[in-house]
């Protein structure tokens, strides 16, 4: 059995230290890793970069991470991410990871992910070189996503992105921003490997269920819709279905 | 001559929310009829106070409601298994 906390859209800056503190004490007793789903900070400053890592570093477990529009904002993501890899965190960005947690390894592969919409109401790769430019990032990113799924070896493969692969977890938005909050080019790569879980956040107003046409789960993770510091998902459960054990 | 409660303000105070000091994607604004209602939830109650404040600023003559929320961050009750 593994069990993951998870969140996204934390924003840190100094004003927040202290208020996930108390919660994330308690991780080490409740999960055997931490994931966030992007906008770790509120600018994307080096400054609120060490903010965040006072917060959520330091925890006894280990914290796997993937930037946010947030954290782009002002053009620093290089070093936004230099920070957090130097505080011992692994920042993914169409590459993979493992950990090897209780006797099991899992698999996380990670990218920021882009907009572009969803099947009926998506942008095109077609006309303008803006808009070109536009999908040609959402696919190049998605192709990344796709390829670091399929490049490990683990017993439970999980996707971390910011933008959300599916619309399911989008439910609560206004339909007219949908394509700025992600895209099915996700949602595809994410079903071109074994996943078990895909979390991702950035859509505040949306819900926290959905699953991928190819069936795997989906959870929205950003703060705003999960109210809590964190969510807690368990994975390779052990326990048996004793009506299914025949003797 | 007094501001307009109109979309053209809506998309004001939404483009004053995303600029760079501000920069909150996730506040919504409602019109009434005689003022404006901000909802949504922030990280800190100094984010809250900083939004009203210039949005007070800008337009000081529309009345504004701030119903914007603070997020709770307890440490989670409950475990969902994925399956």
């Amino acid at each position: 059995m593994i069990r993951i906390a998870a969140v996204g859209d934390v924003h840190v800056d100094k004003d927040v230290l202290g208020r996930f503190r108390p919660a994330l004490e308690e991780l080490p007793d409740r999960a055997d890793a931490l994931l966030i789903a992007g906008d770790l900070t509120r600018h994307g400053t080096v400054d609120e970069a060490r903010s965040f890592v006072t917060e959520f570093g330091g925890l006894g477990v280990p914290v796997v991470v993937v930037l946010g529009n947030h954290d782009h904002q002002s053009d620093q993501q290089a070093r936004v991410s230099d920070v957090l890899t130097d505080s011992g965190m692994t920042v993914l960005e169409g590459d993979a990871t493992v950990l090897e947690l209780n006797g099991h390894r899992l698999g996380i592969a990670g990218v920021k992910g882009f907009g572009g919409g969803f099947a009926g109401a998506c942008a095109s790769n077609f006309g303008e070189r803006e808009m070109k430019e536009f999908v040609g990032t959402t696919e190049v990113i998605a192709a990344r996503l796709e390829q670091a799924l399929n490049s490990v070896q683990c017993d439970a493969l999980v996707a971390l992105t910011h933008y959300a692969p599916v619309p399911d977890t989008l439910l609560g938005e206004p339909l007219e921003i949908y394509a700025f909050l992600g895209c099915y080019q996700l949602g595809r790569a994410i079903d071109s490997a074994p996943t078990a879980l895909a979390l991702h956040g950035h859509a505040h107003h949306g819900s926290e269920r959905g699953r991928t046409p190819g069936g795997v789960p989906v959870r929205n993770v950003a703060h705003p819709v999960i109210k809590q510091a964190y969510n807690i998902y368990q994975l390779l459960s052990e326990t048996v279905d004793t009506e299914l054990v025949t003797t | 001559m007094s501001t307009q409660l109109d979309e053209y303000l809506e998309a004001e105070i939404q483009s004053l929310l995303t600029d760079g000091r501000i920069a909150e994607l996730g506040i919504t604004v409602n019109r009434r009829e005689h003022l404006l209602v901000l909802g949504g939830e922030v990280e800190s109650p100094l984010r809250r106070d900083e939004i009203c404040r210039q949005i007070n600023q800008r337009f000081p003559d529309v009345q504004i409601v701030c119903d914007i929320g603070i997020i709770r961050a307890s440490a989670p009750s409950e475990v969902e298994e994925i399956s």
